[in-house]
């Protein structure tokens, strides 16, 4: 609350996104690829081989250009990101970790000096000085990934930190080491997928096979390492947090079964391909194995960021960059005295502070549909609830007063049609609408908190009750305010409910 | 709820302080290589500048300029969060999307070098290729000035914030920055010049190229930078009062010995004069943000929670990368037992 927020229409989760995924893939290459490198070229020197010689050459030149320019730079982005998307959150991290970081900027002066000497080195050195740098560049580059890792891991597993405030504490978090672990597998498998697909565009002759193959056996042993680790990392995560994900976020925690399936393909596309029939490794299987290989690390990624939420340092601050610890007091004395930047519309300024780090109106996790149609007295209910929805929400941190303040800032911009014209329905049609804008956010029909089950053959009058004393069931549920003839679709359409849930 | 506070400095403010300003220097000068040099080359006059042989090895030394420049720009961009990160934030987000879109300038920037540097035809292509990389440069100079002096003035920057919180704000203060960019920025030349004359020693013409950027940017560089002394209004009189003004006046002196000594071709104690210039430089710098946000923020009152082990990692780690680039310099530069 000491900053200002960036209002912008792009969704943060896109932006940060956009340039952190980008950063990862190319950054667990750099490490990944420059061991490949240094090993790949000790044998081809042992063994005399000028065609793995110059194929090294070459995949170095674009390794500089690529991990020196691009992985350096995303690096810096995210960097810039997040001081600008959460300030209060990277304000967290370089208190508690400067020294972590400072120790993984040394780590990357020399990992950038060794692949620039490396690289401009083929000619001008003699081989064994130019693996001593190789093998420098590499030891730094993974030495940055072990330090990296213990801030990242923090932010979802800060374990004892949350109790003693102790540097080590936070740094070899509960998923520390298993993370440390599964990145090196997953570095050492993408440098395998990487040499793959450089050499799936040569021309098939013994070189290539043999070639093909030492890459495949480098992404099986990537594999190899992947596996048992990510497991590893999930059983080192809290069980609070993993339930909780599980409840909210079923979607998230579905990927995480998607990634052994994921898995398992490359590992047999690679066998296949590129340990029994080297000769069939094209470019469409290399492109193939590429994709699910780093659609497996996405997913990873984005299900790692995802359980954490709502907290962006779990049990310690929101992804709003509210404290927990802050909460009660905001919640008494509200949010709007703590704001340090505001632009005089009191309703615009705790929408984003309370709810833009997530939300936009029309973009990103839009806000508008779910509110078009409905009303003030619904709007500021549902923000006063919102810790009880499902997606895993932080609990509101403003007063009453400036939930409706929040809820008339919403008000004006959404579509104030009734939802039968607005959405053109009808009947149970509407129904279901109704239900799903103003139960569904924490009843879902088959899934989160369902309660459908206790509505099933109830006649119009107990129906009617019901939604009557909604407000009075519990207090983060919101009084049914909407017009008659929404109240008699979404009852129609509780009508159809079947025992058990189903729709 | 009893929960640790963030809310520290986990060394003496001291210390800090010194870590910044002494990699903000070695920043600054391997800033001054990669941009200076690179004006100095584009807009000096020489002679089928292409085909020269000093001109194409200050080119093929612009990446590794520029890997030196981000490397060293990291370190002191953390220390400086670390203290001042309200007013750093505060001043990124008004500016957001011109902060953010450094990134990918920079990015273009890298590559436009890089094409230049392994280009087989320069005198077709390295004109229009460091232009680019050039205007890129500009680019960033002027919105990290116009950012850090915005950062400085926490008043201007709720103001500014008020009227546009969508990230696109450019400082409207431009007396605060305007002068301190140009100096910036003619500093740089000033320093590319004693660059360019340095790499080009053996070649006459690209030595009196670099000589005279030399200086004449020091000429212009004084000029504005006593300019920007006086846009500090009452804050001058402050600095006056501080040890900076006469560490102000040492990197003067220093500066002018540096031109003494580039005249005689004594180039290393050339180099040494403006490094240790630059830092007497920043020095400075370092106490006007003091007066300028005296009214708001005093960094000494900040709690101190020291966490010595890890800075012991980090001392150790810092030592052994010194020890390990110069090693590895070492034997890229053994060429007698090279192959």
């Amino acid at each position: 609350m000491n900053y200002p927020f960036w209002d912008i229409d792009i969704g943060y989760g896109w932006l940060m996104g956009g340039i952190a995924i980008v950063h990862v893939f190319i950054s667990h290459f750099a490490i990944g690829g420059g061991l490949y490198l240094v090993l790949a070229e000790s044998s081809a020197r042992k063994l005399n081989d000028s065609f793995r010689l110059e194929f090294l050459q070459k995949l170095s030149k674009f390794f500089v250009l690529v991990s020196v320019v691009f992985g350096a730079l995303t690096g810096v982005g995210i960097w810039f990101i997040i001081g600008l998307i959460n300030p209060a959150a990277t304000e967290v991290l370089i208190h508690n970790f400067v020294w972590g970081w400072a120790t993984e900027w040394t780590f990357f002066v020399v990992e950038i000096s060794a692949a620039i000497l490396y690289f401009y080195g083929w000619k001008t050195m003699s081989a064994r000085n130019h693996l001593i740098i190789g093998w420098i560049y590499f030891i730094a580059a993974w030495l940055s990934l072990v330090v990296i890792n213990g801030i990242i891991t923090y932010m979802l597993t800060p374990g004892e930190w949350l109790q003693t405030g102790d540097f080590w504490d936070g740094f070899l978090n509960p998923t520390y080491w298993p993370s440390v672990w599964f990145r090196t597998g997953i570095c050492i498998m993408l440098a395998g997928l990487y040499a793959l697909l450089v050499a799936s565009f040569f021309k098939t002759d013994h070189s290539k096979t043999s070639l093909v193959r030492y890459n495949a056996v480098w992404a099986l042993v990537g594999l190899a390492i992947m596996f048992p680790t990510f497991r590893w990392y999930f059983s080192n995560i809290p069980g609070t947090i993993r339930e909780t994900a599980a409840e909210a976020m079923p979607v998230v925690t579905a990927r995480i079964s998607e990634g052994w399936w994921l898995g398992g393909a490359i590992a047999i596309m690679i066998i296949l391909f590129g340990l029994a029939l080297p000769r069939f490794f094209g470019r469409p299987v290399a492109v193939v194995v590429m994709i699910l290989g780093l659609l497996w690390f996405g997913e990873f990624e984005w299900m790692r960021e995802a359980i954490r939420k709502p907290y962006v340092v779990h049990g310690y601050m929101y992804g709003s960059g509210i404290e927990v610890a802050e909460l009660e007091s905001l919640r008494s004395d509200g949010l709007l005295p703590r704001l340090a930047y505001r632009t005089g519309d009191n309703g615009a300024d705790l929408f984003r502070r309370a709810c833009r780090s997530c939300h936009t109106m029309t973009g990103y996790n839009a806000l508008k549909p779910r509110f078009d149609g409905t009303d003030q007295e619904f709007i500021a209910a549902m923000i006063r609830g919102v810790g009880v929805m499902r997606g895993n929400m932080p609990l509101y941190p403003g007063t009453e007063t400036e939930s409706q303040l929040i809820a008339v800032h919403i008000y004006n911009q959404v579509d104030k049609r009734p939802l039968g014209e607005i959405y053109g329905l009808t009947g149970a049609e509407l129904g279901r609408k109704v239900y799903d804008i103003r139960c569904g956010s924490c009843h879902e029909v088959g899934g989160f908190n369902d309660k459908s089950s206790s509505m099933v053959g109830l006649g119009d009058d107990e129906y009617n009750d019901l939604l009557d004393m909604a407000n009075d069931i519990s207090e983060e549920m919101p009084a049914f305010t909407a017009p008659d003839e929404e109240r008699a679709a979404l009852i129609e359409y509780l009508k159809t409910l079947s025992q058990g849930g189903s729709r | 709820m009893n929960v640790p506070s963030h809310n520290f400095l986990s060394a003496p403010l001291w210390l800090i302080n010194v870590l910044h300003i002494v990699t903000l220097s070695l920043h600054l000068i391997a800033m001054n290589f990669l941009f200076g040099g690179l004006a100095v080359i584009l807009l000096g006059r020489i002679k089928q500048r292409w085909q020269n042989p000093a001109v194409l090895r200050y080119v093929k030394l612009l990446p590794t300029a520029m890997a030196a420049t981000i490397t060293l720009g990291v370190a002191p961009l953390l220390f400086l969060q670390l203290v001042y990160h309200r007013q750093a934030y505060s001043a990124g987000i008004v500016s957001g999307w011109f902060w953010l879109f450094i990134i990918p300038v920079v990015i273009l920037a890298y590559y436009f070098l890089y094409g230049a540097a392994f280009t087989k035809t320069p005198e077709k292509h390295n004109g229009r290729y460091l232009l680019v990389s050039l205007l890129c440069f500009v680019y960033v100079s002027l919105v990290y000035s116009t950012v850090f002096a915005l950062a400085e003035n926490p008043e201007l920057c709720r103001t500014a914030y008020a009227a546009n919180p969508g990230g696109l704000t450019i400082n409207p203060d431009i007396g605060s920055w305007i002068f301190r960019w140009l100096h910036m920025i003619t500093g740089a030349i000033t320093v590319g010049g004693l660059f360019v004359g340095w790499v080009g020693k053996d070649d006459d013409a690209v030595y009196r190229t670099g000589k005279l950027f030399f200086t004449w940017g020091f000429a212009t560089a004084s000029v504005f930078g006593m300019i920007y002394l006086f846009t500090l209004g009452e804050h001058l009189l402050g600095l006056m009062r501080t040890p900076a003004i006469w560490a102000l006046t040492v990197g003067i002196v220093l500066s002018a010995g540096s031109l003494h000594f580039f005249y005689k071709r004594r180039f290393v104690w050339a180099g040494i004069m403006v490094m240790l210039s630059v830092l007497m430089m920043v020095y400075t710098r370092h106490h006007v943000r003091l007066l300028h946000l005296a009214d708001e923020f005093e960094p000494s009152t900040l709690p101190i929670r020291t966490q010595w082990s890890i800075f012991l990692v980090f001392l150790v780690c810092f030592v052994a990368a010194l020890g390990l680039v110069w090693y590895m310099l070492k034997l890229f530069f053994a060429r007698e037992q090279n192959q």
